[in-house]
C-alpha cells in the first residue's frame, strides 16, 4: 500500500485565539514494502502528520492518498481505511479496556464484521508474530500483564486488523531495554516476512538509524529532509540545530575517526561498527 | 478530530484588560450577583438590558465574542428541545393558543417561558465561561480561597474545598485531551461512533469510557502522591507569595455593577413580566 501526502497544512484550534498551525505544505510519499523513519523534536507536527494517514485527522487544506483514495472524499470509507493503515498508538496500553487479552485484540477483527472462527484465527496469529503465548495468555486479565506485555498485546490489537501499512507512534517510550528490544525485533519481522510498508516515528535516533533505510526530518511544522538514513545523519550539524543528535554508535566513531583510527565514516549501527572496529583492529595488529 | 476545540468552560485566554485586571474577588462577587438578577429577571427588557453589560464587558476584555460564545455551541441541541418542550407542554390558564394539535398546544405562555429558559441558560453560561476565560486558575483559587476564608470559623474547610474544586476544573481540559486520545485508538481499530442503532451505539461507549476511568483514576493517584512529595498538608498555616490587593480598577468595576445593578432591579420591579 502506498501513502501520498500533497500541499498539506493542518492548524488546531482553527478559528479560535488557541489557534495554531501545526504543519505547513507537507509533501511526501511512501511506497509499497518502504520501511520509513519520521524524526523531529517534540511537537514538530509528527504525531499530527501520521494521523492523517489513517484518516484519524482529514485535511482541509491539501489531500492525503492511501492508495489512491482520498480521505478527503465524502464516499470514502474511513473505516475500512483505519483497518488498512494500522496505527499504534504513544503508550498504546491505554487503549486496553476488554477485561482479557484475547477479547481485547479480538475488538478490531470484530469491528471488521468477521466470524468467530476468522476473530480467533486472527488472535491467535496476531499474539504469535508479537510473540504472545496464545493458549497462556489469551484468557489472562489485561490487567495483570507487565508493561512490556500490555504494549505487545495492544500492538498486536491493532495487527489483528491485518493492515497493509503499519504506523508505529514512538511505541518504544518508557519501556526498559529488554523492552525495546523485543518490540523492535518484532516489526522489523514483521516488515522482513510481510513487506509491510512501515512509517516508524521515534525519539530515539540510535532505533530509527537501526530500523529505517529512508527518513523524514520535521521541524516546526515542515518536512526539512527526505532522504535515506545514511544521507540524513550525514547532515549532523543541521540536526543538532534543530535539537536532534546522531545515533550514539556514529558519534562514537565519529571520535575515534578524530582520535586517528582509520574508520568509515556514517556508521549507523552497532553491527556496522563491529566490523568496522574489528577490521581496524586487525590492520593495526598487521602493521605489527 | 479534535474535542478539545468547543470547550470554554475553564480555560484562561491571558489578556492586559482592565477585566483582566481586577481583583479576582471582585470578578466573583460581580459574577454572582450577575447570577442572582439573573435568575430573578423574568421580562424581555432585563435580558436586553444584561446583554447589553455583558457585550460591554465582553468587548472591555478583548475576548473574541464567537470564542466566549464557542462552548455553548454542543449545548445548542438540547436548548433546542428544551424550548420546544416548553412551547408545547407547558400549561397556563387563560393565554393565547398558537396551535393545537392532539395533546400538544403551543401556547404563549409556552413560548414565552421556553425563551425564558434559553435565555437564563445562555446568560448563565456566558457569564461563568467569561469569569473563567479572563481570570487564572490561581487568582480563581486565591480569590475564591479569601471570599471563604470567614467559613472555617465555623468549621468548613475552605481551603481544601476550592483546591478541590480548582483541580476539577483543571481535569476539564486534561480529561477531554484524554478522551480525544482513547476515541481516537479505537477508531484506529475500526469503530465507527456513527454507525449502528441505539443500542450497537451504546455498547461503543465502554471501549471508551473504560480506559478514561482507569487513567483519571492513575492520574488521581499520581497527583496525590505528587502534592504529598510537595508536603501538602491542607490549608492550615499556608501563607501567600502574591496576596490580593483591591484597586482603583476595583472600585470602577463596583460603580458599573451599582449602576448596572440598580437599572436593572428597577426594570425587573417595574416592567411586565414575560411569563
Amino acid at each position: 500500500m502506498s501513502i501520498e501526502v500533497v500541499n498539506l497544512s493542518h492548524s488546531y484550534k482553527e478559528g479560535t485565539p488557541f489557534e495554531k498551525q501545526v504543519l505547513f505544505e507537507i509533501n511526501l510519499s511512501v511506497g509499497e514494502g518502504e520501511f520509513v523513519g519520521i524524526i523531529g523534536p517534540t511537537r514538530s507536527g509528527k504525531t499530527t502528520l501520521a494521523q492523517h494517514f489513517n484518516a484519524l485527522h482529514i485535511p482541509r487544506r491539501g489531500k492525503v492518498l492511501i492508495d489512491g483514495l482520498d480521505t478527503k472524499d465524502k464516499r470514502a470509507d474511513l473505516v475500512k481505511i483505519r483497518h488498512r493503515v494500522g496505527y499504534v498508538f504513544q503508550n498504546p496500553e491505554y487503549q486496553l479496556f476488554a477485561p482479557t487479552v484475547g477479547e481485547d485484540i479480538a475488538f478490531g477483527p470484530l469491528n471488521q464484521k468477521l466470524s468467530r472462527e476468522e476473530v480467533d484465527e486472527r488472535v491467535r496469529e496476531a499474539m504469535a508474530q508479537v510473540g504472545l503465548d496464545y493458549r497462556a495468555l489469551r484468557d489472562r486479565d489485561i490487567f495483570a500483564l507487565s508493561g512490556g506485555q500490555k504494549r505487545r498485546a495492544a500492538i498486536a490489537g491493532v495487527l489483528a486488523c491485518k493492515p497493509g501499512v503499519l504506523v508505529l507512534d514512538d511505541i518504544t517510550a518508557g519501556l526498559d531495554p529488554r523492552g525495546r528490544e523485543e518490540i523492535l525485533s518484532v516489526i522489523k519481522e514483521l516488515h522482513h516476512r510481510q513487506n509491510l510498508t512501515t512509517i516508524f516515528i521515534s525519539n530515539s535516533m540510535d532505533e530509527v538509524a537501526a530500523m529505517a533505510e529512508r527518513i523524514i526530518v520535521i521541524d516546526r511544522g515542515r518536512v526539512i529532509m527526505d532522504d535515506s538514513t545514511r544521507n540524513v545523519f550525514a547532515r549532523f550539524k543541521e540536526l543538532r540545530d534543530i535539537g536532534l543528535e546522531l545515533p550514539e554508535v556514529t558519534v562514537l566513531i565519529d571520535r575515534l575517526r578524530t582520535a586517528g583510527f582509520n574508520l568509515p565514516a556514517g556508521v549507523l549501527n552497532v553491527s556496522e561498527a563491529l566490523t568496522s572496529i574489528s577490521a581496524a583492529l586487525r590492520e593495526l595488529e598487521a602493521q605489527k | 478530530m479534535e474535542l478539545t476545540k468547543n470547550i470554554t468552560l475553564g480555560v484562561y485566554l491571558p489578556g492586559k484588560s482592565s477585566i483582566h485586571n481586577l481583583d479576582p474577588r471582585t470578578k466573583i462577587i460581580t459574577a454572582t450577583i450577575m447570577i442572582v438578577l439573573l435568575l430573578i429577571s423574568r421580562s424581555y427588557a432585563a435580558f436586553a438590558l444584561s446583554a447589553l453589560f455583558v457585550g460591554f464587558l465582553i468587548t472591555l476584555s478583548g475576548v473574541p465574542a464567537g470564542y466566549a460564545m464557542r462552548g455553548l455551541k454542543p449545548m445548542l441541541p438540547v436548548l433546542a428541545i428544551m424550548w420546544v418542550f416548553q412551547l408545547f407542554l407547558f400549561k397556563a390558564p387563560d393565554t393565547t393558543i398558537y396551535f393545537h394539535w392532539w395533546i400538544f398546544e403551543a401556547t404563549a405562555a409556552g413560548l414565552h417561558m421556553g425563551n425564558l429558559i434559553i435565555l437564563r441558560v445562555l446568560f448563565l453560561f456566558t457569564v461563568t465561561t467569561f469569569l473563567t476565560l479572563t481570570t487564572s486558575v490561581v487568582s480563581l483559587t486565591d480569590g475564591l480561597e479569601s471570599l471563604l476564608k470567614p467559613l472555617r470559623a465555623i468549621g468548613i474547610p475552605s481551603q481544601e474545598l476550592v483546591m478541590t474544586l480548582v483541580i476539577a476544573l483543571r481535569f476539564v481540559l486534561i480529561l477531554a485531551e484524554e478522551l480525544e486520545k482513547i476515541i481516537k485508538a479505537q477508531m484506529a481499530r475500526g469503530v465507527a461512533f456513527d454507525r449502528g442503532n441505539f443500542i450497537q451505539k451504546t455498547r461503543k461507549i465502554f471501549p471508551v469510557f473504560l480506559p478514561l476511568f482507569i487513567g483519571a483514576f492513575k492520574r488521581a493517584e499520581e497527583l496525590i502522591v505528587a502534592m504529598d512529595a510537595r508536603s501538602y498538608t491542607g490549608g492550615k498555616g499556608r501563607t501567600k507569595m502574591k496576596t490580593l490587593h483591591m484597586g482603583r480598577v476595583d472600585l470602577e468595576a463596583a460603580a458599573a455593577m451599582i449602576v448596572y445593578g440598580g437599572l436593572l432591579i428597577y426594570i425587573i420591579i417595574f416592567t411586565e413580566p414575560m411569563i
